[in-house]
This record gives structure tokens, sequence and C-alpha cells, in this order.
């Protein structure tokens, strides 16, 4: 039934990763026979793709297989390039109840110096089970506060932190500060409720700290650009590359309100920003567009407000790209970053191209992070992050049945797979 | 009870999916919140053209189906529309039974009456209120029926209400006319108050939880035995009708006690929140030494450890399809469980627990089949016949079969595939949502730029 259940010794699946650490250097793998779908140029029938030292050494319909390469059979499968979600918080929680294992929000609303890869843990029970599904990279974050820290972009494979990182800062994440009512009065909750002028008040409070802080760090950046021997901020330190608009800030920004806030706040700084959330990003498509915003839209899973259109949330990504919009997805989730694509496939239901759902999950994301030359389709040259699949990956019936990270080839043991292995063995009673 | 009320209905000129303008109606149109109109009842429809998706015999292709007094009345490659029949060109869509939620918390005004272990005798009927659009957003899911619950706060909840959804009706209109009865057990974190720092009630433990059980059966027993000695009493009085004899006095009533006693005689069915694997095994050895049935346990998660002991119970398994480590008791979740327990002889639902997850409950089935290699229709059935088995309507909903209600969704696509939405759905042969007419975005946008209505079917 499903082939990549056949590997199932964990201890076998870390002899594996060892060997192919040892060997990815070296040994090419040549997947032979497959559709080929880089993204960024036409598919390629019965296609040949050679990895070799965790690079894309060569791709098309006639390429020679090196003599030395391991043989990958692709046919009836399709090569894509791994997918990326573009907001989780994979590494820094486990169990969503159980604090111990919680590393997703730090004390206090100012925290750009904080290294998030100190939390990554690389070895959480959650990254197998979401590479296995074709979502080889992500940008990792902490959220909370109004700048809860720089996201991390990692692949989903490596022993160390370290070892995963793509980019270990590759963007600031700012939470746009809002006048709706927070948080959730459910079962065992019960906050204290605020008046619509005192959470305005707040808001207007937290808008102008925010402004103070990154007004503070452009001068702070300033000063020590040109004067030496003075005392450093780690905060500050850490703001320079983002305030001076070289690496960009995710803002986090739902509402209509909140992104036009976002956008005059990115104007008045000179930031390069990318919004993300953006429920109500719809309104303000032209906008958008016209001044090359990104918008990473997601998760997809939540609904409409009363008043609202029933296919609001649905229907945004189309109505962006259709602007002209660079769209990417995040599964804003940890445990389940897999179903990444799902959300692209809800939106492709609802207006979205389904070429470009595929390209907001790929290239889209490797071009917002500033890695589209190493990341985000096929090309010779670009990192060997690969999966091999029995239809189109937005499917939720097709089968992944082959991951490659940096040319490793990713063992198909994980928790989910292990216990169902398991179980699925249990002697019926007679 | 309901017969639904027929009063001044704004009549739809034709249900082609394709867009079209509503004819004007003659007098003031009852439209529901959306200022949607309200669906005719009673009326001939025919769905022609379409691949109907059974859930029940397999696959019809170009298949028609016959709808009369919102009763399937004919479905298969050969059936001839009589005239005046209302026709729904469905070429080149799929068709699939109405989508039944096993688990949902909709339209309830409170849900959770947590302050007590047992509460059985409270009721959802009591509360339901229309809830917004919620509801519409659902049906725009292709789902029709919903089993709207007591919450999961303690042992014995509430007693549960299971509803179509026949939005801008009345509430009390889209109670499911002659479905069992059921009830809201709950166990594990939740009942337990595990996430409180003061849990505040009897039980916190697993074995409190039994005990609460046991304690509450055992009442009932003597209460049942209490009512059928005065029964008889009762009986034997008003047969020798003895001048001057005392009439025996009856029991106190006990609502609460009521609810146990119609567990007990198996005319209440009982759905049971459930997560780990010990204490799913725990409630069947109490509902085995009490003499009933579970007719479902709720989540479920690791079901897929106990498979052969739930098949062997006769007990349902309405579970998500990939939800873990939300917390502890979700560690061993597998997205493998529906297919797992399905493929050892449970009957299996995937149930949305939400309001927003009842919106796609066609995408969440479909991992059935990703992992655990479940088929397309019994993937289909875990959304469909499976839950009307468990929720015991499945003699009049759940499949695509004569005599059954016209309940039904139509999709552009197949279900499972990616780019799928639905068109249309109808309850009892009614169109209560259909695309061409409904408030979306697209239109919105439209509105917005002072453009008239154009569906994307047109700008095609």
């Amino acid at each position: 039934m499903i082939k990549r259940l056949l590997h199932i010794s964990a201890v076998a699946a870390i002899a594996t990763l060892a060997a192919q650490d040892a060997t990815a250097q070296t040994r090419a793998v040549a997947i032979r026979n497959a559709t080929l779908v880089p993204v960024t140029a036409p598919r390629i029938e019965r296609g040949t793709i050679i990895l070799r030292g965790g690079k894309i050494e060569a791709l098309g319909a006639n390429v020679v297989v090196p003599s030395d390469a391991t043989i990958v059979d692709g046919t009836g499968l399709f090569v894509y390039p791994g997918l990326i979600d573009a907001g989780t918080n994979l590494g820094l929680t486990e169990i969503g109840s159980v604090p111990g294992g919680e590393d997703t929000r730090e004390i206090g609303d100012f925290n750009p110096q904080n290294v998030i890869l100190t939390a990554v843990n690389p070895h959480s029970e959650l990254i197998p089970v979401t590479r296995v599904d074709g979502v080889t990279t992500a940008v990792t974050n902490a959220e909370g506060g109004l700048v809860s820290g720089a996201a991390a972009l990692i692949d989903l494979n490596g022993w160390t932190a370290t070892d995963m990182a793509v980019v270990p800062r590759v963007a600031m994440v700012v939470n746009f500060p809002s006048a709706n009512p927070g948080g959730f009065g459910g079962f065992g909750g019960g906050g204290q409720q605020r008046s619509a002028a005192e959470r305005r008040e707040t808001m207007n409070r937290q808008v102008r700290q925010l402004y103070q802080f990154f007004e503070d760090a452009k001068a702070y950046a300033d000063i020590h650009s040109r004067a030496q021997g003075l005392k450093s901020d780690q905060k500050f330190e850490a703001l320079i590359p983002f305030v001076r608009g070289e690496l960009p800030v995710i803002v986090d920004a739902a509402s209509a309100d909140q992104i036009r806030g976002a956008i005059a706040f990115a104007d008045s700084l000179k930031l390069k920003i990318i919004i993300r959330g953006a429920r109500d990003a719809w309104q303000l498509a032209e906008t958008l567009a016209t001044k090359k915003i990104p918008v990473i839209v997601g998760p997809l899973t939540q609904a409409p407000a009363n008043d609202e259109p029933y296919d609001l949330v649905y229907a945004n990504p189309g109505v962006l790209a259709g602007a002209g919009v660079q769209i990417a997805f995040q599964s804003s989730d940890a445990s389940n970053s897999r179903t990444l694509p799902y959300h692209a496939a809800l939106a492709s239901a609802y207006g979205l191209n389904s070429d470009e759902a595929l390209r907001a999950v790929t290239i889209n994301p490797a071009r917002m992070f500033g890695v589209a030359d190493k990341y985000g389709s096929l090309e010779v040259g670009k990192v060997a992050n690969v999966f091999l699949t029995t239809g189109d990956p937005l499917d939720v019936r097709t089968h992944v049945r082959h991951v490659f990270i940096r040319g490793d080839s990713i063992p198909f043991t994980d928790r989910h797979t292990m216990l169902y292995e398991k179980f699925r063995a249990r002697p019926k009673k007679p | 009870m309901r017969a639904f009320l027929q009063t001044t209905l704004a009549v739809f000129s034709s249900f082609s999916l394709a867009a079209q303008t509503p004819t004007p109606p003659a007098q003031p149109a009852n439209n529901g919140p959306l200022g949607v109109p309200i669906p005719p009842a009673g009326t001939l429809v025919a769905i022609t053209n379409a691949t109907i998706l059974t859930a029940s015999h397999g696959t019809i292709q170009r298949g028609t189906i016959l709808i009369r007094d919102g009763k399937i009345a004919a479905v298969g490659t050969d059936v001839q529309v009589p005239p005046g029949a209302k026709i729904i060109d469905a070429n080149g869509k799929f068709v699939t039974p109405g989508i039944i939620d096993a688990h949902s918390h909709s339209a309830a005004e409170a849900i959770n009456e947590g302050t007590q272990s047992i509460t059985a005798q409270v009721r959802i009927q009591d509360v339901l209120r229309q809830d917004g659009t919620s509801l519409y957003r659902q049906l725009a899911g292709g789902t029709t029926t919903l089993n709207i619950l007591h919450g999961s706060a303690n042992t014995i909840g509430g007693q549960n209400a299971v509803v179509k959804l026949r939005y801008g009706l009345p509430v009390d209109s889209m109670l499911f006319d002659g479905a069992p009865p059921g009830i809201k057990f709950a166990l594990g974190e939740n009942v337990r108050q595990t996430t409180r720092p003061t849990p505040t009630r009897y039980p916190r433990t697993r074995m409190g939880v039994e005990d609460v059980l046991r304690d509450a059966f055992t009442r009932a027993r003597e209460y049942q035995a209490e009512w059928k000695k005065y029964d008889a009493a009762k009986a034997a009085f008003d047969k020798a009708k003895q001048r001057g004899a005392v009439a025996p006095v009856p029991p106190t009533r006990d609502l609460q006690l009521d609810a146990l006693v119609e567990v007990l005689e198996g005319k209440r069915l009982v759905h049971c929140h459930s997560y780990r694997a010990d204490e799913i095994l725990m409630m069947l050895r109490v509902a085995k030494d009490f003499g009933f049935r579970v007719a479902s346990f709720q989540h479920v998660l690791e079901g897929y450890k106990v498979a052969d002991e739930l098949a062997a119970a006769g007990s349902g398994g309405s579970t998500f399809a990939d939800n873990w480590a939300y917390k502890l008791e979700a560690w061993d979740a597998i997205p493998h469980n529906a297919a797992l327990m399905a493929e050892r002889g449970v009957v299996v639902s995937i149930n949305s627990d939400s309001d927003e997850r009842a919106r796609r409950l066609y995408q969440e089935a479909a991992k059935a089949i990703k992992y655990g290699g479940a088929s397309e229709e019994t993937a289909l059935r875990m959304i469909t016949l499976n839950a009307a088995m468990q929720l015991g309507i499945d003699k009049r909903v759940g499949s695509i079969e004569v005599g059954k209600d016209a309940d039904i969704a139509i999709f552009n696509g197949h279900p499972f595939a990616p780019a799928s939405r639905v068109e249309m759905t109808l309850i009892d042969g009614r169109v209560f949502f259909d695309r061409a007419t409904a408030p979306t975005l697209e239109w919105l946008i439209q509105r917005m730029k002072g453009r008239p209505r154009v569906t994307s079917e047109d700008a095609r």
C-alpha cells in the first residue's frame, strides 16, 4: 500500500541518515523516468534529475546518468521542489498543553535580539511528520509581543539547529497592534473584557511604541556607523539590517486597519515589509501590488465574520494574486505544518490559479526571503530539496514516495508511521 | 413538530447552475438572514447529467436523480424526467450525499453545563439559535446535518440535538424529525479539569471518572426499578378498582435519571468524548456491565489501538482527520486513525467539532485516503453514511438511494480534488445554498465597484 512504510526501524533510519551524510557529498542520486515539475519552467515528461553534493546537478529529458549514481525509479511519479511553509513554530513547540515544551513566547514587547535557533529543537517529533509530506523548508518564528524576534529559515533535517539553518535571521517578526478584542473567553478561559475605547487606547500606545522603537534603532544604526567605542544595545544591534531595509520585516496583520497601519509604518521608516496573515488584504490588493509588498496568506482554516461573504478567507489569495501581488502560504501551525499545500488547495477552489497556488508554496516564498537563487524550484545548482509524489501535491489524495533534503534521502519513519505500523500489526484475538 | 412553514416563499425561476437573475417575487420575499430566499418545498426536481457518488452503491456516470416531495424517487442512468420537473443540469459536476457532521457545537447558545459531574437533564434543543451566518457557511461546504453535542466539561453531559441546516427557517424547524435522542459523555483531560490551576469538581483522575459513571448508572438502575415497581402496582390498582384502596404513590420524577434510564433501555444514544485507549476500554467495560451500547466514541484519537474492541462492541468511532499534539492525550494521535479503525471493522466518521472545519469536511475525509489508504468510497462514507449510522439516521440520510431524504451536495469537480468547491446544497430537495446567487467575495468586490453581478461562469 504505502511504500514509505516499508522502512520501519528507527535504528535503521539513523544509520541511513549517518551514511547519507557521509556519502551525499560524493555519490549522486539519479531520479529517472519521472515527470519533473520545475515550477519556474515547463514540466518535463520522462525526465531525469541528478542530485549530488546536496545540489541539483542536472535535470532534463536527455540527461546522462552518472555511473556512480544511486538510481531512483520515478516511473509514474512526479518530482517537485520541496514546499516552503512561510510561517510556523516548528521546533519551538511540542505538545501544546505542556508548558515545559513551549518556547514560542518570550516575556516583553520587544525581543528582536532573541536568537530563535537557540530554541529550535532539531529532534522535535513534529519535524519528521512534516517533511514526509513534502514540506522541506520553513520560516519558523516566535510570536507574541510587538517585536517577537527574528524568524529563521530552516531545512527540516539536520543533527543540530545550526545544521538546519538556511538563513538564521531571515526576517524580523512584528505584530501590528490591533483594537480587536483579543483572546478567547471559551472553555476554561474568560479574560478581562475591555471596552472598545480602552482597546483603541492600548492600540494607539502600542503603535507609538513600535514607531519609537524602530526610530531609535534607526538612530542607533546611524550613530554606530559613524562613531567608534559607543556602548552597544543588543536589541538595537539586532535590528540594524532590518531598519536599513536590507532584510525584510514580516508584519503580522489581519484586518484592513492593521494592514493599512503596517503599510504606513513601512513607508515612514523605509522598511522592506512582508504582510502576513492578511485576512482582509483583498481590500488593499491594488495598493499592495503597486507598492510591491509581498503577502503571506493563511491559515485559510478560519471562518469569516457574520457579515462577510462566506468564501472570503478562501477567495482572498486569488484576489491578491489576480491583482499582481506576490503571495505565499503559511500554515501558522507546528503540528500541522504538513497541511500547507491544502491551504493553497482551498484557495485554488475559490479563484486562485492552480499554477500560482503551487508557486505560492515554492518559488514565491523563496523570493520573498531572498533565497530564490537556491530554493523554490528545480534548477541546476539549486539546493537538492525535492520530493516525489503520485500526483499534484495540492491534492490530499496524493501520496509522497520519496523526499530529499540537501540531497539526503529522508527516511519515512516518524512518530505516526511507527504507531501506525505497530498497531496495524496488533494480533487479532481469536 | 415542524411541517415546513410554507408562507410567502420566494420562488426561484429555475435551478440552473449557470448564472441567472432570480425572478422578482410577486409578494415580499420571505428571505433568510442573508437576504437569500427560502426555497419552496415539495417541488419535483431532477438533477441530470451528474457524476453521482452514491456512498452506498458506487459511482453512477451521467446519472439522474429525481426528487419528489423531498425524497429521492429515482436514481440512475435511465431515469425518465417527468414534465414540469425543475431541472438542475449537473453536467461536469459531482453529486454526493449531503455531508453529515457527527460532532458539532454550532447553533447553540451554550454548550457546557459543567458545574456538576452529571448534567444529563440539560438539553441542547432548549438553547438552539440561528447563530449568525455560521450555519450558512457550513451549508456552503455541502454540510446538511449536524449532531450538536453538549461540551466535554463533565463526565455525563447534556442531551444532543440532531438538526438539518434548513438555514433561514425558524430554529425549531431545523430539528431532524425522528432522529434518535442522544447524550454526550466525556472522559480524559477536559473532565479532569487538567488545565485549571485549581480544579473545582470531582473527578480529578481517570479513576474518578469511572466512579462517576458507575455511581450514576447504579442510581439509574435503582430509579428504573422503583418506577417498574410503581408501574406494576399502579396497573394492579387500576385493574382491581377496589373501593377504598389507596393508589400507589409514584417515585419522585428525576429528569437526570430519566435520561440515564433511556440509555439503559437503548432509547438514547451515547456519544462519548474520549482520547486514550485505556479510557475507551473503561467506558466499554462500564457499558457492558450496565447493558448498553456506546453508539459512538468521539475524537477517539487512540481508537486505532483498540479498534478490535470497538468493533466487537458495535461502537462507532468519530474522529478528526489529522489533529494531534495539541495536548498530552493527543500525543499518540495519528492521521491513519480513521483508515485503520475502518480496516479493522469499526464504523468510522470524520467530524469537525468546529464551525470552521465543518465547511470543508470533504477535504478532511480525503486524508483517510492519504493516510492509511482508504478507498474513495470509504472516505466519502466517513462524512456521510457512516456518520448517519452512528446517529441512527441511516435509513433517512447518508447516501443517494431511492426513498432517502434528498439531502445532496453538488461539487464543481470531484469532492476530494484540490480545486473543487460546492456549487449547490439541497436539503429535502430544496436548494438551501446556490453559489450562483450566494453572497461571494467576488460579488462583493463587483458591488463595491458599482458593477452588476457577473459570476465566473459568465466570464468564461
